[in-house]
C-alpha cells in the first residue's frame, strides 16, 4: 500500500473528520460545564456510557435501532443530569477546584462499579447498520457516516440554541459572570441545573452513537475521560467552540496516527497531545481559562 | 511528634512485630496487606495530602516498582537490595516526570495524571518483550524471600514512611509544603522554593511504593499489567487519605485500616460493590467532612477548649 497516495491521504482525513465530530460532540457539553460553574468534570465519559448502556437494553429488549433510541435515552439522561446536578455537583460549585475535581472523581467511581455489578466487565455492542458508502475509492462505513451526521445535527443545534435563545445567552451569561448574571435576574440555580442535563444529554447522545462503532465496557469510559481532557485543553477550558475545534483536530491526528503510525500509538495520541499542550501552553490553544 | 502520639506509635508498631509469632498466615497476610495500603495511602499524602497537587495516577509507581523488582530478582539480585533497587527505579522515573508536570498549577497537575497509571498499564501490556505482556510474569518459588521476611519488610516501609511524614510534618519543609498548599503564589512571593519542593515531595512519594510494589510482587509471586497498574488501588490510595484526613500524619493510617477492614467484608464476593462504596465514602467526604475523619475529633478538641476558655472568662 502506498501511504502517500491521496486518495488514501483523503480516506484518513475524512475518517477522522467523522470520529471527530464525535468528540466534539462529547467534549462540548464538558466545557459547558466548565464555563458555566467551573466545575472539571471528571465523570463526563460516564454519562456517555450510560447513553450506551440505555440504547444497548432498547436494542437488547425491544430491538430499537439506536438512532430511534435516541429520542428516549437524551432525554431520559438529560433528566438524570438535572438530578445529578441539585442533589451533588451543585453542593461543590463555589468550592476549590480540586474538591470539584475529587466529588465528580468519586462520582464516576460509583458509576463505574454500578456499571460493572449490572452488566459485569463484558464489551458489548450494537451490531447495526453494516456495509459501507462508497464515494469513487473513498468508502465510509455507514455507523461512522450516521454517528457524524448525529453529532453535527446536534452540536450545531446547541450552538444556535446558546446563540440565538433567550435561555441560551442566559447561560452564556453565567458563564461569562455569574454574580452580575445573578444581578440581572438570572435564576444561577436553574441555568446550571439545566446546563449539567444539557452536557449529560450531550454525552449520552455520543454514547448512543458510539454503540455503533465501538465495543465498550462499563470501565470503557477512562479512555474517553483522557480525550475529553485532551480535547478540552486544546481548545481551551470553558470555550464551546474550543472543545469543537479541539474534537476535529484530535479525530484526524487520532486517524493519521494510526494509519501510518500503529493503532495502539493512536489511543496514546490523546494523552501524548495533553501533555504536550499542557506545556507549551497550560491555558490551551485557543481560550483563555482560569486557572485557579 | 507529641509524647502521646509516640506512644501510640511504638504500641501499634510493636503490636505488628509480634503478631506473626502467634497468628495464622491468613491474618499475617491481612495485615501485611493492611500495612501495604498503610504505606501507599502515606505516600500519597507526601505530595498530595500536603501540597494539594492531586496525583491521579500513583499506583503507576507501584507498578513501576512491581516491574522492576521481578526482573531485578530474577536476574539474580538479593531480594533485600531488589526492594532498594526497585524504590530506586520509581523514584529516579518520578523526577523528569515531576519536572515535566509541576510546572503545572493543581487542577492541570490532575488532569495530566489522571491517564499516568493506564499509559503504565498500556506499556507493561504492549513492551512484550520485557514484561511478557498480558501473560505477566510467574516468580520462581526458589528465589522468593517467606511470607515474613515479606511482612517485616512491608513494616518497614509502613513505618518508615509514617516516620517520615511525622517528620517531614513538624519541619519547616512540610510548613512549606502546607503554604503551597493554601496559596502557592503567597508561598513563592515569601521567598519558598515551591518547585524544588514539590519536587522532593513529589520523588520521595514515588520512591515508598515503587518498593512496596516489589515486596507486593513478592507476596504474590506473579506480576500482569492489571493487576499492578491497578484501578483499584489507584482509586483507594487516594480514598483512604481523604477518609483518614489528608495533610495529617495519622489520617493515611486511620483511612488505609477503614477501607481494608471495608474491602474484607466485601471484596472476596464483590469487587465492584466495595469499589462503589469506596468512591461513595470519597463523595461524602468531598461534601461533608473535607477535612476527613481525624478533622471531627480536632473540631470537638477545639470547641471544647473555647467552652473552657468561655467557662473561665464569664
Amino acid at each position: 500500500m502506498e501511504l502517500l497516495d491521496p486518495v488514501i491521504l483523503l480516506q484518513f482525513l475524512i475518517g477522522g473528520l467523522l470520529a471527530g465530530a464525535l468528540y466534539a460532540l462529547l467534549a462540548c457539553g464538558l466545557n459547558l460545564v466548565f464555563g458555566v460553574m467551573r466545575v472539571i468534570n471528571v465523570a463526563h465519559a460516564e454519562f456517555m456510557l450510560i447513553g450506551a448502556f440505555i440504547a444497548y437494553v432498547l436494542y437488547k429488549w425491544l430491538g430499537l435501532h439506536p438512532v430511534v433510541a435516541l429520542l428516549v435515552t437524551v432525554p431520559a439522561v438529560f433528566l438524570l443530569g438535572v438530578v445529578v446536578q441539585r442533589l451533588l455537583i451543585e453542593r461543590v460549585v463555589g468550592r476549590p477546584l480540586l474538591t470539584s475535581l475529587l466529588a465528580t472523581y468519586a462520582l464516576s467511581i460509583i458509576l463505574v462499579n454500578l456499571g460493572l455489578l449490572i452488566f459485569a466487565s463484558d464489551y458489548r455492542a450494537v451490531p447495526v447498520m453494516q456495509g459501507s458508502l462508497a464515494f469513487g475509492d473513498i468508502v465510509i462505513p455507514k455507523p461512522r457516516a450516521a454517528a457524524a451526521l448525529v453529532s453535527i445535527v446536534i452540536t450545531v443545534s446547541v450552538y444556535l440554541f446558546l446563540g440565538r435563545t433567550r435561555l441560551g445567552k442566559a447561560i452564556r451569561a453565567v458563564s461569562e459572570h455569574a454574580q452580575v448574571a445573578q444581578i440581572c435576574g438570572i435564576d444561577v440555580v436553574r441555568i446550571r441545573m439545566l446546563t449539567f442535563g444539557l452536557a449529560a444529554a450531550m454525552a449520552a447522545a455520543a454514547g448512543v452513537m458510539l454503540t455503533m462503532i465501538y465495543s465498550f465496557s462499563p470501565e470503557s469510559g477512562a479512555d474517553f475521560t483522557q480525550k475529553c481532557f485532551a480535547i478540552i485543553i486544546i481548545g481551551g477550558m470553558g470555550n464551546f467552540l474550543g472543545a469543537l475545534y479541539g474534537g476535529i483536530l484530535l479525530g484526524v491526528v487520532e486517524s493519521f496516527v494510526g494509519g501510518f503510525v500503529s493503532t495502539q500509538w493512536a489511543e496514546a495520541t490523546a494523552y501524548l497531545l495533553l501533555v504536550l499542550v499542557l506545556l507549551i501552553r497550560p491555558t490551551g490553544l485557543t481560550g483563555i481559562a482560569d486557572a485557579r | 511528634m507529641p509524647a502521646r502520639q509516640m506512644l501510640l506509635a511504638a504500641l501499634l508498631v510493636g503490636l505488628a512485630l509480634v503478631i506473626p509469632q502467634f497468628a495464622s498466615d491468613y491474618y499475617v497476610s491481612f495485615l501485611l496487606q493492611l500495612l501495604m495500603m498503610v504505606a501507599l495511602a502515606q505516600s500519597w499524602n507526601l505530595i498530595s495530602g500536603m501540597t494539594g497537587y492531586v496525583s491521579f495516577g500513583h499506583a503507576a509507581f507501584f507498578g513501576i516498582g512491581a516491574y522492576a523488582g521481578t526482573l531485578l530478582l530474577q536476574g539474580g539480585s538479593p531480594w533485600w537490595l531488589t526492594v532498594l533497587e526497585a524504590g530506586a527505579i520509581a523514584g529516579l522515573v518520578s523526577v523528569p516526570l515531576g519536572l515535566l508536570t509541576l510546572r503545572l498549577r493543581g487542577p492541570y497537575f490532575a488532569i495530566a495524571m489522571l491517564g499516568l497509571n493506564e499509559v503504565g498499564r498500556a506499556i507493561a501490556t504492549l513492551w512484550v518483550d520485557v514484561t511478557r505482556g498480558g501473560n505477566g510474569i510467574t516468580i520462581s518459588p526458589a528465589i522468593l524471600p517467606s511470607l515474613s521476611s515479606n511482612y517485616y519488610t512491608m513494616l518497614l516501609l509502613a513505618a518508615a514512611v509514617t516516620a517520615l511524614t511525622a517528620w517531614v510534618y513538624h519541619r519547616r519543609f512540610g510548613l512549606e509544603l502546607r503554604a503551597i498548599r493554601e496559596d502557592e503564589g503567597a508561598a513563592e512571593m515569601v521567598g519558598v522554593n515551591t518547585t524544588r519542593n514539590k519536587l522532593t515531595a513529589f520523588v520521595l512519594s514515588a520512591l515508598v511504593p515503587g518498593a512496596v510494589g516489589t515486596v507486593y510482587a513478592f507476596y504474590t509471586s506473579y506480576v500482569n499489567p492489571s493487576s499492578v497498574f491497578s484501578p483499584a488501588l489507584n482509586i483507594q490510595m487516594i480514598v483512604m487519605v481523604i477518609l483518614g484526613g489528608s495533610g495529617t500524619v495519622w489520617g493515611p493510617v486511620l483511612g488505609a485500616t477503614l477501607v481494608m477492614i471495608l474491602r474484607e467484608l466485601l471484596w472476596a464476593n464483590f469487587p465492584a460493590l466495595h469499589l462503589a462504596a469506596v468512591g461513595g465514602l470519597l463523595l461524602l467526604c468531598m461534601l461533608f467532612l473535607p477535612g476527613g475523619l481525624l478533622s471531627l475529633g480536632q473540631s470537638r478538641r477545639r470547641l471544647r477548649a473555647e467552652l473552657a476558655k468561655g467557662g473561665g472568662s464569664g
